[in-house]
């Protein structure tokens, strides 16, 4: 991987990304206040429902002109304004580790941009790339967290083989609770996709999945009498690549993403494929706000 | 007729089955592919399904597709176009049959073509040309001839017969004769009939096939010097004259080279040569070397006009044998006769057996040493021709001469002989016997025949003869003497012996007395005629000149009776001190040495022992070869046959075209597979 001087997030997006708000189409229980509605009735401004006293209410929530009205007392019960846990996972495997930029400085940089949105907003954060460096991924929330994120992201490479699932079956060991997952990942995994993001959407999870791919796995500048050598476990395999093989491989990487589009549409997942060339400015004020993740 | 395209594989079986299996081995190595570009990628899945999706049908889809593959293929099957060479001829003969007689006497080998290629190498390219231009329902015939014919190959269609029958064809140093080949080619274009021109129920023994005679020459033959055979006919022959070389070629030849003793000072040896020149219109200057073996002698220059002769004479002193060699330096078209070779024959004592009563004049003239020194005498009495070990020694022809003086042996001897006084027995000789043809009187010679070796140097007519008869002998008798009476000393050939009678005795018997026959033991003849006996009947010879042969000639020569087996070794310029080889030959009876190994110009010497018996020497020497002017046209038959001297009839071959395509696309497939790895 070639080294990167830039950083992860230019002032100019952190500016752009500090107006969105991430979008979770779940209202989830959080463990402390934050600026999203709760399914726990609590003390914002919006209100909520009616039910009756019962004694230990706290009297301040006594609605007085009902028992003027009525001689009853009643609870004025109002929105609890709690926050999301985000949790953005990104694929640390040997394949994430093409492409021009990578797809591995792509998905960084938009694991960083989305969970900047959350810490922006008060949500609690954890950006990891999954794999051996996925614990050590710190927690982040409020705009204080972007140092500490951004270090991390900065300090690791891609390994060689990390099989999805495994890495899918090890974060949701470590996560408690709903919230919102974001998966920043190739698919490239020769056991499949699906069972990872099975295990995703069984635990209550609101899932995005951007699937990343580079312009070269769309259209790879290979040609005659090659012998390809697999980049996480080192697989060969022989192939004279003409103008049929190349349709035909095409062919392939388009039913390969129809494939992964139907699977997510079957189980509420959304499915945003990207390509790694395409500035992370774009992906998050355009294209993430038109499929509605962000607003 | 447009003529039809046809095929000249160029390969055996063997070759074309190995050129089958170059595709198989491309197509092989196509699939194994050793030599693969590693490339890494983020990961095989996709890739692995594609292969899985292409590999219900790969096989056809790599062959198919593949354009490297495709150009390999087809380059390997235009080289097999061009190895098989296509090609059409450029003319049409007027028959399918086809009959080549390739002159490859001495003249042809001269070097006057293109690229210093001989006449003989021109003319075997030019059949080599008509061949492959041959159709496959044609034939064709192979005949070389020198003075000699030899079918090489008969008529067959078969090309590679044909080819291999023209690589045989190689020079001779031999002279022209188109005749025999031409007898060759007429026995199958001209059958015979069966029997009488006339007979109306003759038939006719086989079908008359037409062909076309090509005949390959510089026309160095015929009875005129110049192309022509009158008694023959060409009849269904269709003749076509294709001459090789070209006119006013330069030719420098020595057609005369011999050597002898000088008789007064046999020390002395006098060489004589005769250097002719041929072609262009200047005067040919040479320096012509004269060695011993490979040692320096002497050399002279020598300048003749085109059409002349000039002649050479050099001394050298030698008392020994000697191969001498002439040779003119500057190189010219034809090396074959710039050489001359002669020898001096060794001495070689011949073995003499004198049958009769004691005879001083005749023990005194076998002493003198002239004899002495080429033969040994023994002497035997009259009585002894009874007795059974005369008879022996008569039959086993130990002895090279044997003289019967005043007597004769009751069966001839396997000798030659010379009888004094008495002629030899009856019926001893084919053609008829010796006699005497009238009765004893004075006789005074009339007549000698001087040409002959006998009586060579002799002067008889001083002779006082009391008392000679006439004799007659076998049919081939040559007369030597002739007296007043009639033939008194006469010579006649028997089965390879000669027999000489002189009919008059030295000395006869008168009443218990000898008594003076003749003078002639007073006369300086007497010992001369003796010496002459003893070389021209007994093959005896002190030092004389090697007899020369023409290339080809079967030599035949008498030696010493002593001799069983003789080693021949040929000696030349190019041979070496050490001469080669050339065979061993078993004597017959008789002294009698026969060889026909005698096609190639040197000096032969024959050798039993260790030591030298006899030699001779084999030149050229024909002015008609080394005159290397081509005939313009032929008269076979008094139908004259003009040269066709344009004639260039060349296959018109696309081997190349296919090379060339070939070369191409192994040119293209190298692009394609340079912009793939690129």
């Amino acid at each position: 991987m070639t080294a990167v001087a830039e950083p992860l997030l230019s002032p100019e997006l952190l500016a752009r990304l500090e107006r969105l708000e991430f979008v979770s189409r779940k209202v989830f229980r959080g463990r402390m206040k934050g600026e999203r509605r709760s399914p726990r009735k609590g003390q914002s401004v919006e209100f909520a429902d009616f039910r009756n006293y019962v004694p230990g209410d706290d009297l301040r929530m006594i609605d007085w002109n009902l028992y003027a009205r009525l001689d009853q007392l009643f609870l004025k019960l109002f929105m609890e304004e709690e926050d999301l846990h985000v949790d953005v996972l990104i694929d640390g495997s040997g394949s994430m580790d093409f492409g021009t930029p990578t797809k591995f400085r792509t998905a960084c940089q938009l694991g960083a941009a989305i969970g900047y949105v959350g810490m922006c907003r008060g949500d609690r954060v954890t950006v990891a790339a999954m794999g051996p460096h996925a614990a050590a991924a710190p927690v982040g929330r409020g705009r204080a967290g972007l140092p500490r994120m951004t270090s991390y992201l900065e300090s690791i490479r891609p390994v060689h083989d990390v099989p999805l699932h495994d890495a899918v079956r090890d974060f949701l060991a470590r996560r408690r609770g709903a919230g919102v997952c974001v998966l920043i990942s190739d698919l490239m995994d020769k056991a499949g996709f699906e069972t990872a993001l099975r295990m995703l959407t069984g635990r209550r999870l609101d899932v995005f999945l951007v699937h990343i791919l580079a312009p070269e796995e769309y259209d790879p500048p290979v040609r005659g009498d090659r012998r390809l050598i697999d980049a996480e476990d080192g697989d060969r395999v022989e192939i004279t690549v003409n103008t049929v093989v190349l349709q035909r491989y095409r062919e392939n990487v388009r039913r390969f993403i129809e494939s992964v589009r139907g699977f997510c549409s079957r189980r509420d997942i959304v499915y945003l494929p990207v390509r790694s060339d395409t500035p992370v400015d774009d992906v998050m004020t355009r294209y993430l706000r038109r499929r509605g993740v962000v607003r | 007729m447009f003529p039809s395209l046809n095929l000249l594989p160029s390969l055996p079986p063997w070759g074309w089955i190995a050129l089958a299996s170059i595709p198989i081995g491309i197509v092989a190595l196509y699939f194994l592919k050793l030599r693969r570009e590693p490339v890494a990628v983020p990961s095989t899945y996709l890739w692995a399904t594609t292969i899985e999706d292409l590999h219900v049908n790969s096989l056809f889809q790599r062959l198919r597709r593949s354009v490297l593959l495709l150009l390999q293929l087809l380059a390997v099957l235009l080289a097999a176009v061009a190895l098989l060479r296509p090609g059409r001829r450029g003319d049409d003969y007027q028959t399918t049959r086809r009959v080549f007689l390739i002159d490859r006497s001495a003249s042809m080998s001269a070097a006057d073509g293109p690229d210093g290629r001989t006449r003989l190498q021109t003319a075997i390219d030019a059949v080599g040309d008509r061949i492959d231009a041959m159709d496959d329902d044609e034939t064709a015939m192979i005949v070389a001839f020198s003075d000699r014919s030899q079918t090489l190959q008969p008529f067959t269609s078969d090309r590679t017969r044909l080819r291999a029958a023209l690589e045989r064809v190689g020079p001779t140093a031999d002279r022209t004769d188109v005749r025999p080949a031409l007898s060759a080619a007429d026995g199958l274009a001209n059958p015979r009939r069966s029997s009488q021109v006339g007979d109306t129920n003759d038939v006719q023994v086989a079908e008359a096939r037409p062909a076309d005679l090509l005949i390959l020459s510089d026309g160095g033959f015929g009875s005129r010097g110049g192309g022509a055979v009158d008694d023959f006919s060409l009849g269904n022959l269709v003749p076509q004259y294709l001459p090789m070389g070209r006119s006013g070629t330069v030719n420098v030849a020595v057609t005369a080279f011999s050597a002898s003793r000088d008789l007064r000072d046999p020390g002395v040896v006098n060489v004589f040569a005769a250097v002719a020149g041929s072609g262009g219109d200047q005067t040919l200057t040479r320096t012509a070397t004269l060695r011993a073996g490979d040692q320096f002698l002497d050399a002279a220059t020598v300048e003749v006009e085109p059409g002349d002769t000039a002649e050479l004479s050099f001394q050298i002193e030698s008392d020994d044998d000697l191969r001498l060699s002439l040779s003119l330096d500057a190189a010219d078209a034809l090396p074959l006769d710039d050489v001359g070779y002669t020898a001096i024959r060794p001495a070689a004592p011949v073995q003499i057996l004198v049958v009769g009563d004691e005879n001083t004049a005749l023990t005194t003239g076998l002493n003198t040493p002239r004899v002495a020194a080429i033969s040994r005498v023994e002497t035997l009495p009259r009585e002894a021709l009874s007795g059974d070990a005369f008879r022996r020694r008569a039959a086993a022809g130990t002895d090279d001469l044997i003289i019967f003086d005043r007597c004769r042996p009751a069966d001839m001897p396997a000798a030659s002989t010379l009888f004094i006084g008495e002629v030899p027995p009856a019926s001893s000789a084919e053609g008829g016997s010796w006699s005497f043809t009238g009765p004893a009187a004075p006789a005074a010679v009339v007549d000698v025949d001087r040409g002959h070796p006998l009586m060579r140097y002799l002067e008889l007519f001083s002779l006082l003869i009391a008392s000679a008869r006439p004799i007659e002998g076998p049919e081939s008798t040559e007369v030597l003497v002739e007296a007043d009476i009639g033939p008194v000393i006469a010579v006649a050939p028997r089965d390879g012996y000669q027999d000489c009678v002189v009919s008059f005795a030295l000395f006869e018997s008168v009443e218990g007395e000898t008594v003076l026959n003749t003078n002639w033991y007073a006369e300086r003849s007497w010992p001369v005629f003796l010496l002459n006996a003893v070389r021209t009947l007994a093959g005896g010879s002190e030092v004389a000149a090697a007899p020369s042969f023409r290339p080809g000639d079967a030599v035949r020569m008498r030696l010493p009776s002593t001799v069983k087996e003789v080693t021949v070794r040929r000696y030349d310029v190019a041979a070496g001190a050490g001469g080669e080889v050339v065979e061993t030959v078993t004597i017959g009876p008789g002294g009698l040495f026969e060889t026909t190994a005698t096609d190639r110009p040197g000096v032969y010497e024959l050798t039993a022992g260790g030591r030298v018996v006899e030699s001779f020497a084999v030149n050229l020497f024909d002015a008609a070869e080394s005159d290397l002017a081509v005939a313009p046209e032929l008269s076979i038959g008094y139908e004259p046959v003009a040269g066709d001297f344009a004639a260039s009839e060349r296959r018109y071959e696309y081997w190349r075209w296919a090379l060339l395509g070939m070369l191409g696309l192994i040119a293209g497939e190298w692009w394609v597979y340079s912009r793939r790895i690129s």
